[in-house]
């Protein structure tokens, strides 16, 4: 996943005067905002069994994102604009052990003029707390390095660590991924670590039909929270359809309330997994070893 | 009214009479085979101690074996703070001994006793274990290592062998796992072959040549297993207790909750194996038990069967079967109730207690054509009488007896069996948790 904004946050709380960091903040907090819209979804703390991989699509597009300086194709950050762009993203997830994956992203942006292009990769390994420790809650801790280019954002190594708490209580889903990130290159460097908590509230209408609200956010920097208004602030109502164990689908249209945020959003993920263990699921007729 | 509630219903006052007219029984004379409920911490591996609540402070329970045509008595203790009850799984004896309150047998009360008196019958590898609601206490009921094995001796054995061993597989530790995009099961930390871990109790030994015949029970509340034993062949005699008609040898065998086999292993490669279960991860587990041969040393080897599928119609005939008298439809459904919580299921688009009791036709021979809508497999078993498998997913088959069969997920099967044994009769899935949450119906005698 790529960083929030915690990147900005920094920028925005840093030794800046104060009428220069006003005046910044309208050009800049939305473009640098927008750049995490690559892989938008609240990790559950289940991981991906071992032998098993998963590969998931994310597709999303921005309808209301940033946009270029007046006779520029860049933003004011010299990062491309997210106003009408596609974001598709690669995400391989291999399953290591029953408590332990690692995923890979490939990120990709499309827009009017300027193509297909690749703008970074990641890894993120993570490990969870095995089900026979017998916890209440599940509970996962992944950690996401990688870079991006330059063109689409103003850090372009950074770091981030994500634990992952989840509870499944009949009907109702809940999940809370208060995340830490850190840029190691780029503008950012200096400004710390950034918060940024992902929560998500679901109800299983049907066996294949849940729905319920995602939330995303980024509060600036940890002990010195930038004021609301320049918070990423994004709420998504989405929906995920259990057609198959072996397939995840995951539907949302995003809004983003606040100056700091890309205002409309439309996401999609699709995954399939892929069992490479040659046995089936447990009690399957057509299991074997 | 859930399960529970109508068990605590119906039990209480045929318990209150029974139990009384057993109460002098006790001090007349003793019983053939004494059974204990309590509590029990059980070290499955050094190190690795589960609390259950087993028979005579063993499991399995001690092996009740029994001549065909004898009666027995049996005398059950339960010091334990909760009601129980023992069944007697796969024998044709009457419903108010069979061991389960729904058809009327008594409860045994807490700190209580009860005496069952029955002739065990029909010959064969039979067993014995608790008849109880768990719901979402999964520790109690099947869960438990409330199990052992009845083998009543037949007037002839089913096969020539020179070592007879009996094998109970069980899984401990559950819990309510699963969520996202299936509803929860039960998952286990550890199994075990007779109340041992792979490597933990004493080894099979075994002599070069010597032809072993094992008796295996899957004692699993609701694990399907699969075992196979390092590259020796299993000859495949009986199921449930009744011989097959067309005897097989095969790599692997499958044994859902309450299933039975009757192999023969034919001990022909020296060394030191592992008999256990196929899934890498259920084997670690503890699901296994060392094979050793005379004179052989070293760590036990496991050598992976290759894919096997369990096609129950390898052991039947082909040929049809018997018409049916009676065709008794069931079709079964789960309900949903949500990705954190088990699934609800109906036959007939009813829940138990509220499921319909259908009447039997004395003499007739019934054929239960069932449909399977659901994503699951089903363990059927119908008490007080063993069941002739007559269609399997729309293949007729003919011979093959059994008193539980798996119904495969979106699959049909049917099975014909004659009411010749008078009595309310209970038929439900033999997963516990799929019959706690609604998979049971009764039957009665018109």
């Amino acid at each position: 996943m790529l960083p929030k904004t915690l990147l900005l946050r920094r920028k925005e709380s840093s030794a800046f005067g104060v009428i220069f960091l006003l005046l910044c903040l309208l050009v800049l907090v939305r473009p640098l905002a927008a750049q995490d819209n690559y892989e938008i979804q609240v990790y559950g703390s289940d991981t991906v069994a071992p032998k098993t991989t998963m590969l998931e699509l994310h597709s999303n597009f921005t309808v209301d994102g940033s946009k270029p300086l007046p006779g520029s194709v860049y933003t004011a950050d010299g990062t491309y604009p997210t106003n009408h762009a596609e974001h598709e993203t690669i995400e391989i997830t291999q399953g290591l052990t029953n408590w332990s994956e690692v995923g890979f992203y490939i990120f990709t942006s499309s827009r009017s003029g300027q193509g297909i292009q690749w703008v970074g990769d990641h890894i993120r390994p993570r490990v969870r707390v095995p089900d026979s420790w017998h916890w209440p809650v599940g509970v996962s801790l992944s950690t996401e390095i990688g870079y991006q280019r330059r063109d689409f954002s103003t850090d372009t190594w950074t770091w981030e660590i994500r634990p992952i708490i989840d509870k499944q209580i009949g009907r109702w889903y809940f999940a809370v991924n208060p995340a830490l990130e850190r840029s190691f290159h780029g503008e950012s460097v200096s400004q710390g670590v950034g918060f940024s908590p992902n929560a998500k509230i679901s109800y299983d209408f049907t066996k294949v039909i849940t729905g319920g609200l995602e939330y995303y956010a980024s509060y600036g920097r940890l002990g010195d929270f930038d004021d609301l208004h320049n918070q990423q602030q994004q709420f998504f109502p989405a929906i995920d359809l259990n057609v198959s164990p072996n397939w995840e689908i995951n539907f949302g249209v995003g809004v983003g309330p606040t100056a700091g945020t890309d205002h409309l959003i439309v996401k999609a993920i699709i995954g399939r997994r892929f069992d490479w263990s040659g046995h089936h699921e447990r009690g399957s007729s057509l299991s074997t070893q | 009214m859930n399960r529970r509630d109508f068990l605590t219903g119906c039990t209480a006052l045929s318990a209150a009479s029974v139990l009384h007219s057993h109460a002098n029984l006790w001090a007349q004379q003793m019983a053939d085979v004494t059974l204990t409920i309590a509590p029990l911490d059980l070290e499955i591996a050094p190190g690795k101690t589960v609390h259950t609540i087993a028979y005579n402070g063993s499991v399995p329970g001690p092996l009740i074996r029994w001549p065909e045509g004898e009666p027995i008595t049996i005398d059950v203790l339960n010091q334990t703070d909760a009601p129980e009850i023992v069944h007697w799984h796969g024998l044709w004896i009457p419903s108010n001994v069979d061991g389960a309150s729904e058809e009327g047998s008594p409860m045994i009360p807490p700190h209580g006793r009860l005496r069952y008196s029955f002739t065990p019958r029909p010959s064969g590898f039979r067993w014995y274990h608790t008849h109880t609601y768990a719901g979402h206490n999964l520790k109690r009921a099947t869960y438990t290592g409330q199990f052992g094995c009845f083998y009543i001796d037949p007037k002839e054995n089913a096969g020539s062998y020179d070592q007879e061993i009996f094998l109970a597989l069980h899984d401990w530790n559950p819990y309510m796992s699963g969520g996202g995009d299936a509803s929860m099961d039960v998952s286990y930390d550890f199994g075990s072959i007779n109340g041992k871990m792979l490597g933990a109790g004493e080894p099979l030994r075994v002599k070069e040549g010597q032809r072993v015949l094992i008796h295996i029970l899957n004692a699993s509340a609701t694990l399907t297993h699969w075992l196979a034993c390092s590259g020796h062949e299993m000859q495949v005699l009986a199921m449930d207790g009744n011989p097959v008609p067309i005897r097989k040898n095969v790599q692997a065998v499958r044994l859902a909750p309450a299933e039975r086999i009757d192999v023969v292993i034919e001990m022909k490669q020296p060394g030191v194996w592992v008999l256990g279960e196929t899934r890498d991860d259920l084997r670690k587990a503890g699901m296994g038990v060392v094979v050793e041969y005379a004179n052989q040393q070293g760590e036990p080897r496991w050598i992976a069967p290759p894919e096997t599928l369990w096609d129950y119609t390898q052991f039947a005939r082909s040929q049809k079967a018997a018409e049916s008298d009676v065709r008794i439809p069931l079709v079964f459904r789960s309900k949903f109730t949500g990705h954190g919580d088990f699934d609800h299921w109906m036959i007939n688009g009813k829940s138990f207690p509220k499921t319909d009791t259908i009447a039997l036709q004395p003499g007739k021979r019934h054929r239960l054509v069932m449909q399977n809508e659901s994503t699951d497999d089903h363990p059927i078993h119908l008490h007080r009488h063993t069941f002739e498998v007559t269609n399997l997913d729309g293949v007729p088959v003919s011979g093959l007896i059994k008193d539980v069969l798996v119904v495969k997920a979106k699959s049909t099967a049917e099975v014909d069996f004659t009411a010749s044994n008078p009595g309310m009769t209970l038929f439900h899935c033999h997963q516990q948790s799929h019959m706690d949450f609604g998979f049971m119906m009764l039957f009665r005698y018109a």
